[in-house]
């Protein structure tokens, strides 16, 4: 069984995603226990997931680990995209006028939640950074303006004041983490 | 996080320990003890889990191994990443050294990286259990509730 391997975009991956110095002796140690147990008892697809369950955690680790204002923006930036992909669904079934220009928007805060999550994934390029910061900024302002408006509406409606909210707070932190990143603190 | 100033001065008070005559021996022997303390005080359960699991590894304790002493410790699945950025985080207090040895033809040659337990790490552990003994000292076990 020693010629075997996981596939190679697999291992690529888990080396992308491992520090330096531990690309070797990591890499090593899951490939052992692929060949000697995974493969062996479970076949090659299971032994397969098996590898990506652990290319994910390790990714896991270096995108959200150690920081629980890091984690609180991935799972903000997930619930902003989410809340955009149902705002453009709706308002393509429903057609009321003006409803391109608000499609757009809802895009746009499905974009900005995206990159945000590709920045905690793959921080330290700087077209993310700038791409999060300018989507920080436009979500904050987006949500406030959002909700200022609801407040004047004749109709409350609880959804936008939910969404709003949620995209204050995600630009927020998005500004600290970027920030906190570029100052190097450990975010 | 990369804790490494108080950790790597500690190291360094360990790896070269001041004279005896030197008036600042106490105090930094003092300072070692509380930091000790409140080391005990923070390591979590898993932390326990993976020193430990190092700890009875004796001298194989690579990785994989680690990861399996961790979840038979534990008594669950583990998952990878979070035991290889424990001993990580360990190795940074100081808790943990390690070194590289040359890989086996079933890893195709990649290298294996080894922990061993500092003295550091020996007295954190027992720090840990002489803390939890010191809780649960005077409580009938198992509780019963009062209701």
């Amino acid at each position: 069984m020693s010629q075997h391997a996981p596939p190679r975009w697999l291992e690529r991956a888990l080396l992308r995603c491992l520090p330096a110095r531990d690309r070797e002796t990591i890499s090593g140690d899951l490939l052992e226990e692929y060949r000697e147990v995974q493969l062996p008892h479970h076949g090659p697809l299971r032994a397969n997931i098996w590898y990506l369950r652990q290319l994910i955690s390790f990714l896991a680790v270096r995108s959200f680990g150690g920081s629980t204002m890091r984690a609180s923006l991935a799972w903000m930036s997930v619930i902003t995209a989410l809340a955009g992909v149902w705002l453009a669904v709706m308002e393509h079934i429903l057609k009321h006028p003006g409803y391109a220009g608000r499609s757009t928007v809802a895009a746009c805060i499905v974009i900005q939640g995206l990159a945000t999550v590709l920045f905690l994934m793959w921080h330290g390029r700087p077209i993310f950074r700038l791409i999060v910061q300018a989507g920080a900024l436009g979500a904050t302002v987006l949500g406030a303006s959002a909700i200022i408006r609801m407040l004047n509406a004749p109709h409350f409606e609880g959804f936008v004041l939910l969404i709003g909210a949620a995209l204050i707070v995600q630009g927020i932190l998005a500004l600290a983490v970027v920030g906190g990143a570029r100052h190097g603190a450990a975010v | 996080m990369r804790q490494t100033g108080h950790w790597s001065f500690i190291q360094a008070q360990y790896a070269h320990p001041p004279a005896a005559h030197d008036s600042c021996h106490l105090d930094i022997h003092s300072f070692l003890i509380y930091i000790v303390d409140i080391m005990a005080e923070l390591l979590g359960a898993f932390e326990q889990a993976v020193l430990l699991a190092v700890w009875n590894l004796a001298g194989q304790a690579y990785g994989r191994a680690v990861l399996r002493g961790t979840e038979t410790a534990l008594d669950r699945k583990a998952a990878a990443g979070a035991v290889y950025a424990t001993l990580d985080r360990l190795e940074q207090k100081g808790l943990l050294t390690s070194h590289v040895e040359t890989g086996t033809p079933v890893r195709s040659g990649r290298a294996r990286r080894y922990y061993q337990l500092t003295a550091i790490g020996v007295r954190a552990l027992n720090e840990s259990k002489a803390a939890l003994e010191q809780l649960w000292q005077g409580a009938k076990w198992p509780l019963e509730s009062k209701a």
